[in-house]
């Protein structure tokens, strides 16, 4: 059995071998520290962000690429998929690149971790942005999430005018931004005695899996329903799809969070009352000027914490892009 | 046979739990939902759940093709995901008439199933492998066509895809039609019947004279062409093409299937099962919303019920 | 050994009051009519089934059988007709399945040990078989002589062989016979089944006949002669086949000329009339198989040409083959002939499916009348058109299968071993059957590994030896001898 199944182990060897030089091929096995024109090399910072599929970390990734242009240093993007495991060996491969310093976008608060430890212990800094991991980086660049959670209940609390029930859609359960997002809610619901949350359920930020909770959490609760907090945009917009459709819109709050185009656009037509901006672009930039003050050894803030902003139709001008 | 009557008792019993375990299932479900939530057979709720299993209903008939045939589609969910971003790229207002954008979602899964079916049947490849690769090559695609973002600004008359017609769900109605259609051409069809045939035993109906790689096409063509449809349903529902859509939809889809009665190793089961199987888990999780049951004990719940339920089916089944 | 066994299968007797006692040392036939309970029978000792009543007695205790593993244990072994043999390991692993021998506590799998025991065991029965060769590798024969291997290394006393020569010729017989006559020296008792009269009587010690699940009788061999015990079996006088008179034949419908497949076959060269009765001869691997699955398109040929009512033909897959009315029933009932998850009636009319449809509509009710009629016509033992097919017995499948090859309507039929693996009465229907084709007008050629079979049903026998056509014999002029001289490799 297993004189015959070497066979095997040799495909499969050959295999992994030939996936490995093709991701190297892929991923600029050394990139090459060419000299800049004023005589010092060029920087090179490895990123490696969460999951490039998300419409938030596309916008993060964008302005980091034109903030790097403009500063003339090179950026070799890798892409979690959301995969801790993962992200933990793109890190192991930006030392061995020896790159000058590393931008994290972390998939995961535990998991994610060792990523930091190792890039730490070899000396090269490593600035996390957008969400935090239980290690300690160089530098964290983000917005707090209790924050965005506070603003958007806040909110729901000045509508209501103080009583009301309420339902919350929760995100990935586990994760640092369904956790915070939830801390940053309770801490105003626990001085509005007035405000019921009659029910807390996930939809693991996905907008059909909103839409279908949204339904039953119709049949069940129907009019009793004053506002819905969702953690994010995207489950914001099923909820708000569904209640349409229930023609119960006009008489029911709905906030999101991250101010995606999508209820951005909602917010200008006045289908959703109101989301929490989550600025993207200021947190790709200023993670890339960090990197750089940090390796050009210059003073630098240990933490930057991007504001978010309450988006209604009042202001949404502003936020339309 | 010393006591004939008690036999033919027990036999009758293994007969109908085999027949209709399924049913028996479902109807205990439903009674226990009804007693534990006065909402759950209500008429609106009892739209919603025929609502909300419509796309894993569609998905599930399509599958059901494949698992006919002996083989598998893991590519279902990224078809969705590309398919709706499709459709939606088509159905920005005021652009193309409503046809252009469904048939395009509908085409580019028939075009990705047919792939499937070519290289499955012509490359002898395993459907496992091949399907595995089209999952994420589909998802791929759906990001590049759509730029990682969803694919939104959709036209009023696409959107309404998703909504009611006649006081019923349009998707629900598009389960119906052809789930019906299916049903009647897995029975009266000639090539319904070779389906059968090509699951149960493929050199038998190769010696039959069957074309047999045409057969394992025609299916996985079909397939793709159902989750096409899918594609442009959940995004006409959600009013965008979400690349990121239709994670894990295959399973739940396979799952649909095989509850419902059909073999993974080809040649049993149809259409009338596999929709029964969708409407399991569909009121599965419409009750355990239903009953605020916490996300953590869902996921469990909903487990130990799909098991159990094939479980039974089986051992009675014997 | 095993008293008043009683077994009922969804309200069908299987077996009623049946008795049956195996001393040791024994070599034990038991006969019986497909359906007569012999297979219900040994199931029940090794384990599969267990009894409505009845006791079983091992070694003069009562005992209860409670699954094959327990069977094992008991010293209870069964060689089934259909062999189970792993084919990616080898002979050694195979023969140790199970029962490993292990070194330490980790369980680690000591393969020195294991090898010896399997080459100690291929040595008692006297047989030249490499333990480190793959099941895959092996012929049937070899393959049963490995499973009677690892009977023997669970110590076994009982060895029940079902059918253990229904794919062997007539020389691994031979060798078998020697293997089951060693074991019975050694004190092993045998129970064995077979359907080939020949055989019986000259391995078996003792004969049991059973017919319809009921004992009829235990008789020492000696006592009975072939007649004898088939008017036991039957219950009644059974006359032999007629060979019939058909001198007539019309004009050649198919001519082969130099067919060739690398490895396989070469040179093959013949021709068939209308209304004649081709019967093909050879051993086990002699390449009949391969050139009939040429001639029908499930392995086409390499080179050569095939013409079929003088055009030459391009026979690519079945259905090309099934196009120019040749239509074949293949060797391999459980591998090509049926589709077992279907009913009787979906599997008849499985090739000629446009034959009940409109268009491409199935029309039930014009299948349903077809396939009525064809249960008639063939005498198929069925509870009804929607019975699956795999509960019917392996000579009405056989049955089934011939009937969906002539819904086709061929004018030329190609049978594979079809009698084989079926009790005497489905042959007989089987034998009338070719008869009536070849009355009809329709060319027939029949494959067979039973020469008194292919001697008086056949016109003509083509002899195949390694490969290619060693003779062409008049059956009316020859003997059993001669064709085994001609099928004997050189």
């Amino acid at each position: 059995m297993i004189i015959r199944s070497s066979k095997h182990f040799i495909g499969m060897f050959l295999l992994l071998l030939s996936a490995l030089i093709y991701s190297g091929c892929n991923r600029d096995a050394a990139p090459d520290k060419k000299t800049a024109t004023d005589g010092s090399r060029q920087l090179v910072v490895g990123v490696s962000l969460m999951n490039l599929s998300s419409e938030f970390i596309v916008l993060i990734n964008k302005a980091m690429l034109e903030s790097a242009k403009d500063m003339g240093i090179k950026l070799i993007i890798t892409d979690a998929q959301r995969s801790a495991e993962k992200q933990v060996q793109q890190i192991e491969t930006f030392i061995g690149q020896k790159v000058d310093a590393i931008i994290l976008n972390p998939c995961e608060v535990e998991a994610s971790s060792p990523a930091v430890d190792t890039a730490i212990a070899a000396g090269i800094p490593i600035i996390n942005v957008n969400s935090a991991t239980k290690s300690t980086p160089t530098a964290f660049v983000g917005s707090s999430d209790e924050e965005s959670g506070r603003i958007a209940m806040e909110y729901i609390v000045k509508r209501l005018s103080g009583t009301g029930n309420i339902l919350i859609m929760q995100g990935y359960m586990g994760q640092a931004a369904q956790i915070k997002r939830d801390q940053g809610a309770d801490e105003v619901l626990a001085k509005n005695a007035g405000i019921k949350v009659l029910a807390r359920q996930t939809a693991e930020w996905d907008r059909a899996k909103a839409m279908s909770l949204m339904e039953n959490w119709i049949q069940t609760f129907g009019s009793k329903v004053n506002a819905v907090y969702a953690h994010n945009d995207e489950m914001a917009m099923g909820a708000l799809i569904a209640l349409e459709n229930a023609k119960l819109k006009d008489k029911i709050v709905v906030v999101g969070v991250d101010a995606i185009a999508d209820a951005v656009q909602a917010v200008k037509a006045g289908r959703l009352d109101a989301t929490v901006f989550q600025d993207a672009a200021g947190q790709g930039r200023t993670a890339v000027k960090l990197a750089v003050k940090i390796a050009k050894k210059e003073p630098f803030e240990k933490e930057t914490f991007i504001p978010f902003q309450l988006v209604t139709k009042e202001n949404v001008d502003k936020f339309a892009r | 046979m010393q006591c004939p009557s008690d036999k033919s008792k027990s036999a009758m019993l293994a007969y109908v739990l085999k027949q209709y375990g399924i049913v028996i299932a479902l109807i205990l479900i439903c009674t226990a939902l009804s007693f534990c939530s006065p909402h759950f057979l209500t008429w609106p709720n009892l739209i919603t759940v025929t609502r909300q299993i419509s796309l894993n209903g569609i998905l599930a008939v399509g599958v059901t093709f494949v698992l006919l045939t002996g083989g598998v589609d893991l590519s279902l969910g990224s078809l969705v995901a590309l398919t709706g971003v499709v459709a939606a790229s088509f159905a920005h207002p005021g652009d193309y008439p409503l046809i252009i954008p469904v048939m395009a979602g509908i085409l580019a899964g028939m075009a990705c199933g047919a792939a499937n079916g070519v290289v499955i049947t012509r490359g002898r490849v395993a459907p496992f492998i091949v399907t595995l690769g089209m999952m994420t090559i589909a998802r791929g695609l759906a990001l590049v066509i759509s730029g990682g973002k969803p694919v939104s600004n959709m036209s009023p008359s696409m959107t309404r895809l998703g909504g009611d017609f006649l006081g019923l769900p349009i998707p629900v109605l598009v389960l119906c039609g052809i789930s019906a259609v299916s049903w009647l051409f897995l029975k009266n069809v000639r090539l319904g019947r070779y389906i059968y045939a090509v699951g149960g035993n493929e050199n038998a109906a190769r010696a039959a004279g069957i074309n047999v790689n045409g057969v394992k096409l025609l299916a996985y063509t079909i397939c793709g062409a159902m989750a096409g449809l899918a594609g442009v349903i959940l995004a006409a529902r959600i009013t965008t093409g979400q690349p990121n859509a239709g994670l894990a939809y295959e399973l739940d889809a396979i799952a649909a299937a095989v509850i419902g009665g059909t073999s993974l190793s080809g040649g049993i089961g149809g259409v009338g099962g596999t929709l029964l199987g969708a409407l399991l888990m569909g009121v599965i999780n419409n009750g355990l919303d239903l009953l605020n049951v916490s996300s953590y004990y869902q996921q469990i719940v909903k487990g130990i019920i799909i098991v159990g339920a094939v479980w039974l089916d089986r051992k009675h089944g014997k | 050994m095993a008293r008043n066994i009683q077994k009922t299968f969804a309200g069908i007797h299987a077996l009623s009051d049946v008795s049956l006692e195996i001393r040791s040392g024994d070599i034990h036939a038991l006969m019986g009519e497909n359906g007569a309970g012999k297979s219900t029978l040994m199931n029940i000792l090794a384990g599969l089934f267990q009894p409505d009543s009845g006791e079983i007695h091992l070694r003069g205790r009562p005992v209860i059988i409670k699954n094959p593993h327990d069977a094992i244990r008991k010293g209870i072994a069964m060689i089934h007709q259909e062999l189970m043999p792993i084919p990616d390991m080898t002979v050694a692993e195979n023969i140790a399945l199970g029962h490993e021998p292990t070194l330490g506590m980790a369980g680690w799998i000591d393969r020195h040990a294991m090898k010896q025991e399997a080459e100690r065991l291929l040595g008692l029965l006297g047989v030249n078989i490499s333990a480190t060769r793959t099941m895959r590798e092996l012929s049937v024969a070899e393959i049963q002589t490995v499973e009677i291997a690892r009977a023997l290394g669970r110590n076994a006393g009982l060895l029940i062989m079902d059918e253990p020569t229904s794919a062997i010729s007539d020389r691994e017989v031979e060798a078998l016979f020697a293997v089951i006559r060693t074991l019975a020296r050694s004190g092993v008792a045998i129970v064995y089944i077979s359907h080939k009269m020949d055989e019986i009587f000259r391995i078996a010690d003792t004969i049991t006949v059973l017919r319809d699940g009921k004992y009829v009788g235990t008789h020492p061999a000696v006592d009975l002669d072939k007649r004898k015990l088939i008017s036991l079996m039957v219950g009644r006088d059974l006359t032999a086949t007629i060979l019939e008179d058909r001198k007539v034949h019309g004009e050649p419908v198919l001519e082969v000329n130099r067919l060739g497949k690398t490895g396989l076959f070469r040179e093959i060269s013949f021709n068939l009339r209308r209304g004649e009765i081709l019967g093909v001869a050879g051993l086990m691997g002699a390449g009949r198989t391969e050139v009939m699955n040429a001639l029908f398109g499930l392995d086409p040929a390499d080179t050569g040409d095939i013409v079929v009512n003088k055009k030459k033909a391009r026979i690519r897959c079945p259905a090309d083959a099934m196009r120019l009315g040749i239509g074949m029933v293949t060797e391999d009932r459980k591998g090509c002939g049926i589709v077992p998850t279907m009913t009787v009636e979906h599997n008849t009319t499985l090739s000629a499916l446009t034959r009940c449809c409109a268009g491409e509509f199935i029309i039930h009710k014009r299948e349903h009348a077809i396939i009525d009629e064809n249960i008639q016509l063939f005498g198929i033992k069925t509870s009804g058109r929607r019975q699956e097919i795999n509960q019917l017995s392996g000579g009405n499948q056989q049955k089934v299968v011939i009937a969906k090859t002539l819904l086709t309507q061929p004018s030329i039929v190609i049978l594979d071993e079809p009698t084989r693996g079926i009790d005497i009465g489905a042959k007989a229907e089987v034998y009338a059957i070719i008869n009536r084709l070849a009355r009809e007008g329709k060319a027939v050629i029949l494959v067979s590994s039973e020469l008194p079979e292919i001697l008086s049903l056949t016109d003509r026998i083509l002899v195949m030896r390694q490969g290619s056509v060693a003779a062409e014999l008049d059956p009316r002029q020859t003997s059993q001898e001669e064709i085994l001289k001609y099928a004997m490799p050189i």
